[in-house]
């Protein structure tokens, strides 16, 4: 903006302002000659007929008293206090905030509003914001009070709150809401709760079935810091579902046969990104679980595509490209879409190439906006046959002419969790066709595919190598699994997960002496690790060192009291070292347990002819 | 220039027509005698004559505008830092918010220094401001030195930096105290529009 001249200053601005503010003689002539030019070109427009449709549907799911939206749009004065600012919004599709292109595949709950909307605001704004005919006001949409679905099944909210600094960037916090369930139950939906909904700008939960968030909290319950996490677990348990909350957003109920399976003992950790509002704040999330009787019969399984070893942009390009694609080996439904970057991602695209050659945009999202990031499902499930091509092709732009750019002045980004570092991945929550010929999981062929294709783009992919060698354990090949469990243990070495998989892989290829090391090093580094306890109980005692692994059952059965193999096998290890007695109590633990332990059953028998011979 | 500034498009469509037609009217000063701006009881206030020669600060804002409140800590921060010589004023010019929902507000938001009703926008018009949160820096001698951004966080809406990289407020009040001219004396702010109220 030019400054205007000294002499000038005190009285035309002071003119303009009037009138564009206050009810003056030239305003009206002003607005006169506006409205005569757009009447010219469109029909005059009322708030009451033409604007609060719009409104209604677009604006106030977010824009009413206790949502996101920082002022309500429900009422003439609420829109007129901000009506060139709406039609600035609108017109620069910064609102409603939705980021894909129109393209030919359709999502559900689309928020674009169509040319002829933004036009339609902005020539309200032009005219002169006329309120028009109350006759013409549609109906006040209905929003439920409170939790969306009703009351929750189970209502969960985080241990300890999170205080939120009043300034600085953007912050992200991990809330672990602990076993909130006390035996295996299906969940057909969760609300999100953040708290002040002004303040969390996204939030997904985590299924994190190994309890790996609690170990990273400083104090019980008190969350932890970071942007991206990775959740492992040691059963075939990939992830299934986007448990997504956006401002506005609605639940998501999962349909009939879909529920995710919720086990005791699972802890769900709320993963948020919190924006400071100007003045310090608290922020205590709360969950509500719905769960329903229907257990899951369709599997659906979230591929993911990336590449972040791609990602080294050099300070001020402005158009670095990273793609990745993947082969389809199985046929599946698309169900949902999740691209994501950082805050240098510009251009964001993903593509399927059918075999058949022809091609389809699976979504297209020309001005990424980390900040309104979004789970997109389809309106109806995209179908891809075995053998399309999936592609994600990403455009960041490393220049100062990007202003989200964190540095300052720009510097070389390469891949990483962190806010300052960048990240290049497409998500697809797929619903795998079940074979009628192969009796075999579809997401096994589906996992096992994406670790090769990741060990084809990075052969130092720990979660490859450890995803690959856990299945091939798990389909009975020893030493293939072996090779891979090695490789993630080089990259690897300290990984207490990898370690203990990696010992029970060589204790099942007979090769017990091998495995002790690094059972001892899972249990190094994590001393409260039952399942490497009980590993290297079975180690030593099949090398013979019968009070070794007494000392391994024994301290496993601290661990968990519940767990009656390793009772069995503290019976045994008791009647290995002579003392029957005590073999005797927890061979009858183990029965307690499961009454159908075999082994226990067996064990009990024979001791019983040695303890009394008759 | 002309990617970046996106806001300026706004304004110079808007202004044109406006500033066209308003330099033929007549009326311009009369009406400002009869109207003023108020403190928090009530009483008029004109907080350029209450400076008694220090530089002053005014910041136009709005409570529930979230860009402006996002501003508060920086604000209060620049206030205190220049405590001796500058005297730094929240201007509320949305008639619809009371002293009470003021005061409770700049409680929360941890402000220390006074707050101004401006229902007829009489320091707007003075000042220059379109949009809340803007500012205004007036120097000993009572001319309007910088209006515009407070720094460059926001360059439009949704299109926000990590940290400022330019801190236009700040250098204004620097070059006001020192006496020294300034390269910029206009920016356009991003964030709600003054002139939707009514």
């Amino acid at each position: 903006m030019t400054v205007v001249p000294r002499n000038l200053r005190r009285f035309v601005p002071l003119a303009c302002m009037a009138a564009l503010v206050s009810g003056l003689g030239c305003v009206t002539r002003a607005q006169q000659k506006n409205t005569t030019q757009a009447d010219a070109a469109q029909a005059p427009v009322t708030f009451n007929r033409d604007i609060t449709p719009i409104l209604y549907r677009s604006c106030a799911l977010c824009h009413r008293p206790g949502e996101t939206g920082p002022f309500p749009l429900l009422t003439y004065a609420d829109a007129k206090s901000h009506a060139r600012q709406i039609a600035a919004v609108t017109r620069s599709r910064f609102m409603p905030p939705w980021l894909p292109d129109e393209g030919e595949l359709k999502f559900a709950d689309e928020l674009r509003l169509s040319a002829g909307e933004i036009a339609r605001i902005q020539a309200w704004v032009d005219q002169g914001t006329p309120e028009g005919n109350p006759a013409d006001l549609p109906a006040k949409p209905k929003f439920a009070e409170g939790w969306q679905l009703g009351k929750p099944d189970i209502i969960a909210k985080a241990m300890k709150p999170y205080a939120l600094p009043a300034s600085g960037s953007d912050n992200y916090w991990n809330f672990v809401f602990r076993a909130p369930v006390d035996r295996t139950r299906w969940l057909k939906s969760i609300e999100i709760r953040p708290g002040d909904k002004r303040l969390v700008h996204h939030a997904n939960v985590l299924v994190d079935r190994q309890q790996n968030g609690r170990r990273q909290e400083i104090d019980p319950g008190a969350g932890f810091g970071g942007m991206e996490l990775t959740i492992e677990s040691e059963a075939f348990d990939p992830d299934s579902h986007f448990l997504f909350w956006k401002p506005g957003s609605i639940p998501y109920v999962e349909p009939d046969g879909m529920a995710l399976r919720l086990d005791k003992d699972t802890d769900l950790i709320l993963n948020t990104h919190l924006q400071p509002s100007g003045k310090p704040e608290t922020i205590q999330p709360t969950l509500g679980l719905y769960f329903t009787d229907k257990p899951a019969t369709m599997h659906p399984i979230l591929l993911q595509l990336e590449n972040d070893r791609m990602l080294d942009i050099p300070a001020g390009d402005k158009n670095f490209v990273v793609t990745d694609e993947f082969t389809l080996p199985v046929d599946v439904d698309v169900l949902a879409i999740y691209p994501h970057a950082h805050y240098l991602g510009k251009d964001l695209r993903a593509l399927a190439k059918f075999p058949d050659g022809r091609s389809a945009t699976l979504i297209r999202i020309p001005d990424w906006n980390l900040n309104w990031q979004a789970v997109y499902r389809y309106a109806q499930p995209v179908k891809l046959p075995k053998g399309t091509t999936i592609s994600m092709n990403f455009v960041y732009d490393n220049s100062e002419d990007n202003v989200r750019n964190p540095n300052d002045p720009p510097h070389r980004v390469v891949g990483g969790n962190r806010a300052v570092d960048e990240m290049a991945h497409l998500w697809l929550q797929v619903l795998p066709e079940q074979s009628t010929q192969e009796k075999s999981d579809p997401r096994i062929l589906i996992v096992e595919a994406m670790a090769q294709h990741n060990l084809q783009k990075n052969p130092e992919d720990f979660e490859a190598h450890y995803n690959l060698a856990a299945l091939l354990m798990g389909r009975g090949e020893v030493p293939q699994a072996i090779a891979h469990f090695a490789q993630a243990n080089r990259i690897r070495p300290n990984e207490p997960t990898v370690n203990n998989a990696f010992g029970a892989a060589l204790l099942a290829a007979g090769r017990a002496e091998e495995s002790v090391p690094h059972l001892t090093a899972a249990l190094n580094a994590r001393p409260d690790y039952f399942d490497a306890r009980y590993n290297l109980g079975n180690a030593l005692a099949s090398l013979g060192d019968f009070r070794g692994a007494l000392a391994q059952f024994q301290a496993a059965v601290r661990i968990n009291p519940d767990d009656a193999n390793a009772e069995a096998n503290l019976g045994s290890a008791f009647a290995e070292t002579g003392d029957l007695k005590q073999a005797k109590l927890h061979y009858e633990r183990a029965l307690r347990l499961n009454p159908n332990h075999e082994l226990a059953r067996e064990n009990l028998q024979q001791l019983g002819h040695e303890v009394n011979p008759r | 220039m002309s990617e970046k500034f996106q806001t300026l498009r706004f304004f110079s469509r808007a202004l044109v027509p406006a500033i066209l037609l308003c330099v033929y009217s007549t009326p311009l000063v009369s009406w400002s005698q009869q109207n003023f701006a108020t403190n928090l009881e009530g009483k008029p206030f004109d907080p350029i004559r209450a400076a008694h020669g220090k530089v002053v600060v005014l910041i136009f804002v709005r409570t529930g505008c979230p860009i402006s409140n996002r501003y508060a800590p920086t604000v209060q921060q620049l206030s205190t830092q220049h405590r001796e010589d500058a005297t730094f004023f929240l201007v509320y010019p949305d008639k619809k918010e009371t002293p009470e929902v003021i005061r409770k507000h700049d409680r929360e938001f941890g402000y220390t220094f006074a707050a101004l009703r401006d229902p007829q926008h009489v320091l707007v018009k003075q000042s220059q401001a379109q949009i809340t949160p803007e500012t205004a820096v007036f120097d000993a001698g009572r001319r309007l030195v910088y209006h515009g951004r407070i720094d460059n966080l926001y360059e439009d809406f949704g299109h926000a930096r990590k940290t400022a990289t330019t801190h236009e407020l700040a250098d204004a009040i620097e070059a006001a105290i020192a006496g020294k001219p300034l390269s910029a004396n206009a920016t356009p702010a991003v964030g709600c529009y003054i002139s939707d109220l009514e």
